[in-house]
């Protein structure tokens, strides 16, 4: 990342848990607000009740609507593309920035994985980037998001441990995704008209071999965003008693 | 290292015109370059015929590799065709960007405003090659 990138971000820490409507109301805020502010945010935030996200461009048809409602889950269509995830146990990030930060498309999705690498590996987590050239699942082939990892995305062990998916608005882009905690991506199977194929997701309470928390991972993640801030601009006691204090905003 | 045709017409956006007979229609796509940017394209998602936009107004988006992005109306006009083709098959926008994955045909309000867009060469130093 380039150093500019770091003067202008804002870190936000909203773990009290909110609707999948609530959570991507605020996502696209703050695309809005990068777009016309020029101001980069990292949100970190989680789902409470789980929720079902589908893509944007995902076919309606895909998923088994009764099934659902039968199950009673909560669901929402994301602003960005990719396919379905379950947001159950996990830390969802956010990053809303100008795309000249990064650069490119590619640049960007690379960029916020690598951040987020460091601090899986941190926490330690083997978690290294998928090398691959993207390759996207053709159309109409039924995708869980975690059901395979493209290039740029974070792995553990070949398994996926992060899903991200991006929208970009005139200068502007919104990134955001899924670093898994523990469960499963099962429900999308099971609310899907067609199995997914692929070898699937994995978590970091099973690549660590204990639990981890929501308060430990963002933590991490802060961290390794302030990596690359310089030392005069953190407040490292406050960040911290923030963190433990889970339900506040902490502007830079 | 990317196609651009010396006979097209680009915005700094990565879309391209290309003039049709008399210069009253022409076609709108995104450039070999941006499609080579974008990676596999999985959707995208144009506008209905009878439409009219102003330049640079967003006619439509397009996904790839989970990312949506939008595109910009290169010059205004009314949308004459669109290239249903795409929604069957999107990876045409990589396969064939100047050919068969062209996405809408635009007759122009303005026939002065292709002429005015950048030149291969201009578009070239646009993206540093």
């Amino acid at each position: 990342m380039p150093p500019t990138e770091a003067a202008t971000w804002r870190v936000t820490l909203d773990p009290a848990g909110r609707s999948g409507a609530a959570n991507m109301a605020i996502d696209a805020g703050l695309l809005a607000e990068a777009a016309s502010s020029g101001r980069a945010v990292l949100r970190l935030y989680r789902f409470s009740p789980p929720c079902l996200s589908l893509g944007r461009n995902e076919p309606a048809a895909r998923y088994d609507r009764a099934a659902i409602a039968r199950l009673g889950i909560d669901v929402v269509r994301r602003p960005t593309g990719g396919s379905a995830v379950w947001h159950d146990q996990e830390v969802t990030y956010a990053v809303a920035a100008p795309i000249a930060l990064f650069g490119g498309l590619r640049a960007a999705y690379h960029a916020i994985h690598a951040r987020i690498a460091v601090a899986l590996r941190a926490l330690g987590a083997d978690a290294t980037l998928a090398f691959d050239r993207p390759s996207a699942r053709a159309p109409g082939r039924s995708g869980a998001c975690f059901a395979t990892a493209v290039g740029g995305e974070v792995i553990a062990a070949g398994r996926k441990l992060v899903g991200s998916a991006q929208v970009r608005q005139g200068a502007a882009l919104l990134q955001h995704g899924s670093i898994l905690l523990a469960g499963s991506q099962d429900i999308v199977d099971v609310v899907s008209r067609q199995p997914s194929v692929g070898g699937g997701a994995t978590t970091l309470s099973e690549v660590l071999g204990r639990p981890v928390s929501f308060d430990e991972v963002a933590s991490a993640i802060v961290d390794a965003w302030w990596d690359t801030v310089s030392l005069t601009a953190r407040p490292p006691d406050l960040l911290t008693a923030a963190l433990r204090d889970s339900a506040w905003l902490w502007r830079h | 290292m990317a196609n651009i045709p010396a006979d097209l017409r680009y915005t700094e956006d990565h879309e391209y015109v290309k003039g049709g007979g008399d210069g009253t229609i022409v076609q709108v796509g995104i450039t070999d370059y941006a499609q080579g940017e974008l990676g596999d394209v999985v959707f995208v998602d144009l506008p209905k015929v009878g439409a009219t936009f102003g330049r640079r107004d967003v006619f439509g988006t397009i996904e790839a590799v989970k990312a949506v992005s939008e595109l910009y109306a290169p010059v205004a006009g009314t949308v004459t065709e669109v290239n249903a083709a795409l929604e069957g098959d999107p990876a045409l926008v990589n396969r064939d960007p100047y050919g068969a994955g062209w996405m809408i045909k635009l007759r122009v309000k303005d026939r002065a405003e292709p002429g005015k867009l950048l030149n291969s060469e201009a578009y070239k130093k646009h993206i540093g090659k």
